[in-house]
């Protein structure tokens, strides 16, 4: 797989571009959510062939220093996270896209890898009224009790599929962080359910890297 | 006690803002109220007693509760774009600037010319739609029903588009507590001490529940002292979650309630960023219905005269809201209860003119109270009729002797004992069980997790209610998990009688005796349905319309068993009683929609090169969800045909370009891919070398063609599937279907990667030099290294990975070339620029759609569920050496007769016609009738190259018929055209241009 950050002069549109603009926080309101839109991920469907889960997972331990996550849940290594994603399924979100193509060319032997980088959207979320927002669209409840850090679901927001995860390591942080990935051709729907839901609480807009 | 601007205000009781006045208008005159006033308490306190007109007869009608089972004082609130029609004055939060209009009368309220319908009343009893309109039938549609729904009815929609948003939401608890009553708080209280999570909705925008309406002592200390520490206590517990102005209207499936918030229905307009109201769906492990009761009226002659207001009504607006509901006071009561009233109104000052009490005996301790308040006694007396119009004036009486006194007075009380508010509990359609002890229907078999607290329960005092809701509150934390704390002690109450004896009607009545108010119907509308045989309590329901108002009959139902079991000499009992369905008290559409509605209805996918195309001036079609560019009109261009036309003809002249990244893409990879494919598809794939694409066509088990697209081989093991637009989803599905179920031995891994990738397709004669000029240079696209149904990794824009595929959905040569989609912008841009020189011009859909109708090519219109391979003519790739899905089924006699439509192009003999899609084939000279339907158009075109409209479509024995002639007959729009039959393909059959 060529690596897309190389030589090229085109540029590449990201999956919010026309969509979200940078919004910092509005000093005459409190923010109640914290919305940060990942750019420049490296995203990948993992998916282990007949009777190789063990040796993926032993790669995975050894290359990164984490288990595979069990059934809805997360894990988070040095600059990876993984994300079960189904039965012998998993999301491997690298934090950064520069040499994403080359582990993936490491999973390869290993498992059936799509490069998903440019096919979601990704949104992380936080602030004091998060869960108050989420509310609005998602139908799993993410309490702390039933959605500690490190829970992750595949739901649907707003009739919109998403892969949510809670990434913050305190079990009652009084503000949860949540990682959101969406179909790149949803991004403006999504945010358009987003921004309105978020509104009542005030919110800011950044981008990360 | 009087005061000129609001003459019934008290001045020292009550919980309204005397320091917060609100001004508000009803029927355009404009009065004053305070915060924490209803429109309904607003109101009496300025002496407006007549607030609407009755559905049916134009009565005039005052409010008869105080709370959400009002059925008389509907309302139109606000106005414009705005106006809400039949809500409760006795639920509507007053504020500031208010404005609220009577509804179902003309030309006003105080003269209603439609009242005269109360002189016809004789011919207006239940059914009379059914009896008097019955023929001749076709004056239903154009005068009975208008006239009907003129005269009768309720208020008007705003007929303007709502300004205002809405929500939806999810909650999710251990306990869900319903009713925020005395009951509901304990429950909450107990349950969230011992730490479950617990969400406490109740209707009213105050917590309280019939606490805020009562004089009641809770640990020898004014309730309302209790009230304030409980609501404290539960405000500081982090996981409980109170939630006033919120209606549970719902029971569902497997602890599942539904909810509605009004969020900003107290003010006008909503402050920024807030819905008018949030629809809630809340998953509840335990429930707890602590909803209270509702007071029942009695039946009597002029029942519904404004001023006739039940007992427990008249409390509250004294005790909570500081009204006096009229100056000198009757109350009439078969129960202890309606004694309280005869108190509290006397302690605020108003006249206590008698108590007519219908049981023979009557306390001591009451009768001294009666003579405390200078009132006459009347026991074993009744109310048997109640007069004055628009306003009460006086009651007349039956006394226990038989002797007959008229009392003059503006409000009578009534009490006849309480029902439980079991709703919610009768949703899963347990009936309610009569309970002879409290003479009241009580909740039947309960949903699961649900428990019932207090009055809801038919446990009546306060002291049950305090104390059924600790105890339930603790067992379901404790159900939940939760160790409960150390019980509390029980809390004690100031003494009450809960005693009754309820009088359903009052024999020889004298006036109207009104059973539904809402419905306006009778006694005697009971007794007819008796008479004709409508005795079941179902068919009683339906045939005079009891219980079917927007109220559901919530102070009406009983009294109508009542009389429907007297009249048929049955017990309540043995009458039974009819199911309660949701939503408990009416919830607006757009509360239920949320923010799903104009462009939010549903989401819509754009595709990676929307942004270029909208630069473009593109127009947009929603195909499922996605909104993909249809056509490219230029400055000039008089309609969207000629625009087509451009647009197809560069694509054969010249090279057109289009957006194709909505087609479904799955990754398949694994040693069994090979096998799937085989098995899915109904031609043969072990063949097909690494580096080549191949049409397959997909069977549903049933062995009608489910989708078709090609697949490519990326290398030995690893293959990538197109799949229609339409289809992407399902055929995904199909293939997950497959491989966990039908074949889960099979070593294959599939993902989509529709998301992933854009693909632009590059079509025409110039397309190869256009692709050359955007691909990286060490790539070589001549005929011998890229031939026809060749796929190649490669990489364009100086090393951006891309996938080449020569497939031509057009006829023409042409390319699809795939790019990370982040990339798709750039490499549409990049084709524009570096197409200057070869006119390279975007197409949308339409032309797409053109270009393969004249090339026979299948999409949506064929491809329509009820086609086999067969009929649309592609039964020499079913391979014979192998088995695959839908396989047998195809071969079912039904799908093999040679009878069955199939796929054939059709041509207009004048070539001037239009053809249209959806038109039927019948033979020439045959009458138009189903007998002699041959088959339909399945796509039509206007093909610029051939400058004719051509079609596509499915007809009896097409294949065999080529050369007829057959009419093209489309009654929806009047065309009926003769067509001659041909082959599908119009354009180049040997394919010289696509291997060009």
């Amino acid at each position: 797989m060529v690596d897309p950050s190389l030589k090229t002069n085109w540029p590449r549109r990201g999956a919010w571009a026309d969509i979200l603009v940078e919004r910092p926080a509005d000093a005459a309101r409190p923010v109640g959510v914290r919305i940060i839109a990942r750019e420049g991920l490296g995203v990948a469907g993992l998916s282990a062939p007949r009777g190789g889960e063990a040796a993926l997972a032993t790669f995975v331990a050894a290359r990164y220093g984490v288990d595979l996550p069990a059934p809805a849940r997360a894990v988070r290594g040095a600059a990876q996270t993984f994300v079960w994603a189904g039965p012998g399924q998993w999301l491997f979100v690298a934090d950064r896209r520069q040499g994403f193509a080359e582990e993936l060319k490491q999973l390869l032997p290993l498992a059936a890898v799509s490069d998903q980088s440019d096919a979601r959207a990704a949104l992380r979320l936080t602030g004091p009224n998060v869960r108050d927002m989420l509310a609005k669209g998602c139908m799993i409840d993410l309490h702390a009790r039933a959605f500690p850090p490190g829970a992750a679901a595949m739901t649907s927001i707003a009739h919109i599929g998403v892969c949510l995860w809670r990434v913050d390591e305190l079990a009652h942080a009084s503000e949860a962080v949540f990682d959101i990935l969406v179909a790149r051709s949803f991004a403006g729907s999504f945010w358009s359910w987003a921004e309105a839901s978020a509104a009542e609480f005030g919110s800011s807009v950044a981008f990360s890297p | 006690m009087t005061n000129a601007a609001q003459p019934f205000r008290l001045p020292d009781i009550g919980l309204v803002d005397h320091g917060a006045p609100l001004a508000f208008r009803f029927d355009g005159r404009a009065f004053a109220g305070f915060a924490g006033d209803t429109l309904a308490s607003a109101l009496l306190a300025n002496g407006v007693r007549l607030v609407g007109r009755s559905f049916k007869y134009h009565r005039p009608r005052g409010l008869l509760t105080a709370g959400s089972e009002e059925p008389n004082g509907l309302v139109e609130l606000r106005s414009g774009a705005r106006r809400e029609p039949n809500t409760r004055a006795t639920v509507a939060e007053l504020y500031d600037g208010l404005e609220a209009a009577s509804q179902n009368r003309w030309p006003s309220l105080d003269f209603d010319l439609l009242s005269i319908a109360s002189l016809f009343a004789p011919a207006m009893a239940a059914g009379f739609y059914y009896k008097t309109f019955m023929w001749p039938a076709k004056f239903w549609e154009w005068l009975y029903e208008p006239a009907i729904r003129r005269a009768a009815g309720l208020g008007r929609a705003a007929g303007a588009e709502d300004p205002d948003t809405y929500e939806k939401a999810f909650a999710f608890c251990d306990v869900l507590v319903i009713g925020g009553g005395p009951a509901g708080l304990s429950a909450a209280l107990a349950a969230g001490r011992a730490g479950a999570r617990v969400v406490l909705c109740d209707e009213d925008f105050r917590l309280g529940g019939r606490l805020l309406s009562e004089r009641r002592e809770i640990d020898g200390r004014p309730a309302a002292q209790w009230l304030a520490q409980t609501l404290a206590e539960l405000a500081s517990l982090l996981d409980v979650r109170l939630m006033a102005r919120t209606t549970v209207f719902g029971a569902y499936d497997h602890g599942v309630y539904g909810a509605v918030q009004r969020v900003a229905d107290h003010v006008a307009p909503p402050p920024p960023h807030q819905p008018r109201q949030r629809a809630w769906r809340i998953v509840a492990k335990r429930t707890i219905l602590a909803a209270g009761a509702i007071e029942r009226p009695i039946a009597f002659g002029g029942n519904d005269t404004p001023g006739v207001m039940l007992a427990s009504a008249a409390r509250a607006y004294v005790n909570r809201y500081g009204v006096a509901p009229g100056r000198a006071a009757v109350v009439f009561t078969s129960g202890d209860d309606g004694w309280n009233t005869a108190r509290d109104l006397g302690a605020a000052g108003v006249r206590i003119v008698a108590v007519v009490d219908s049981r023979p005996r009557v306390d001591p301790g009451l009768r001294a109270l009666c003579e405390s308040l200078g009132a006459a006694l009347h026991s074993g007396a009744v109310v048997f009729a109640a007069s004055g119009g628009k306003s009460l004036s006086r009651v007349s009486i039956r006394k226990a002797d038989g002797s007959v006194k008229m009392l003059a007075c503006d409000l009578l009380a009534v009490s006849n004992g309480w029902n439980p508010t079991i709703h919610l509990a009768s949703h899963h359609g347990a009936r309610p069980v009569w309970n002879a002890a409290i003479h009241a229907f009580i909740a039947g078999d309960l949903p699961d997790g649900m428990s019932v607290a207090g009055s809801a329960a038919g446990r009546f005092s306060l002291g049950e209610a305090l104390a059924d809701g600790a105890r339930l509150g603790a067992v379901a934390a404790q159900d939940c998990g939760f160790a409960a704390n150390a019980a509390e002690p029980a809390l004690t109450t100031d003494p009450e009688g809960v005693g009754v004896a309820p009088v359903w009607r009052v024999a020889g009545s004298r006036g109207k005796v009104f059973v539904d108010f809402q419905h306006d119907v009778t006694d005697k509308d009971v007794e007819l349905a008796a008479r004709e045989g409508f005795r079941s309590v179902e068919h009683l329901k339906r045939y005079t319309t009891l219980g079917m108002a927007t109220d559901q009959g919530k102070t009406s139902n009983l009294a109508g068993l009542a009389i429907m079991a007297e009249a048929t000499g049955k017990t309540i009992a043995e009458t039974g009683a009819t199911v309660f369905r949701p939503p408990y008290t009416p919830v607006a559409i757009g509360a239920l929609a949320g923010r799903h509605r104009g462009q939010d209805f549903r989401p819509a996918r754009l595709a990676p090169t929307h942004r270029w195309s909208e630069e473009l001036g593109a127009v947009f079609v929603e195909t499922g969800l996605w909104r993909r560019a249809q056509y490219y009109p230029r400055a000039g261009e008089a309609d969207w045909l000629t625009t087509v036309n451009r647009e197809a003809l560069a694509v054969r002249g010249g090279v057109g370009v289009c957006d194709v990244s909505t087609l479904g893409k799955i990754d398949i990879q694994g040693p069994d891919a090979v096998a799937l494919l085989d098995r899915v598809y109904v031609n043969a794939w072990s063949n097909l070398p690494v580096g080549k694409a191949r049409y397959g066509v997909m069977l549903r088990e049933d062995g009608f063609v489910m989708d078709d697209g090609t697949t490519s081989r990326l290398s030995d093991s690893h293959f990538l599937m197109t799949t229609t637009t339409a289809n992407a989803v399902k055929v995904m599905q199909h293939l997950e279907f497959c491989l966990e179920v039908l074949w889960p031995e099979l070593d294959v891994q599939i993902a989509s990667v529709s998301e992933q990738w854009a693909q632009m397709a590059i079509a025409g004669p110039r397309s190869r030099d256009l692709l050359r000029a955007v691909i990286d240079r060490e790539h070589d696209v001549s005929d011998e290294a890229v031939p026809y149904l060749a796929a190649r990794k490669i990489s364009v824009g100086g090393g951006v990975e891309a996938r080449l595929f020569r497939i031509s959905f057009s006829g023409e040569l042409a390319y699809e070339l795939a790019v990370p989609s982040g990339y798709g912008d750039a490499l549409a841009r990049a084709l524009m620029a570096a197409g200057r020189p070869y006119g390279v011009t975007p197409y949308g859909l339409e032309a797409m759609s053109v270009l393969r109708i004249e090339k026979g090519h299948l999409a949506g219109g064929e491809l329509n569920g009820q086609t086999t391979a067969r009929d649309l003519g592609l039964k020499r790739m079913m391979s014979q050496k192998k088995d695959f899905i839908g396989r047998v089924m195809a071969g079912r006699p039904a799908l093999v007769g040679p009878d069955r439509p199939a796929l054939a192009g059709f041509k207009p003999v004048d070539r001037a016609e239009r053809l249209r899609a959806g038109a039927h084939f019948l033979g020439l000279g045959k009458p138009a009738d189903m007998d002699n339907d041959e088959g339909h158009m399945t796509s039509v075109a206007y093909s610029p190259t051939l400058g004719h409209w051509i079609g596509l479509g499915l007809i009896k024995r097409g294949a065999e018929r080529i050369g007829e002639r057959v009419r093209a007959y489309d009654p929806v729009r009047g065309g009926d055209v003769e067509v001659e039959i041909r082959q599908p393909t119009f354009l180049d059959e040997e394919g010289a241009r696509l291997r060009g």
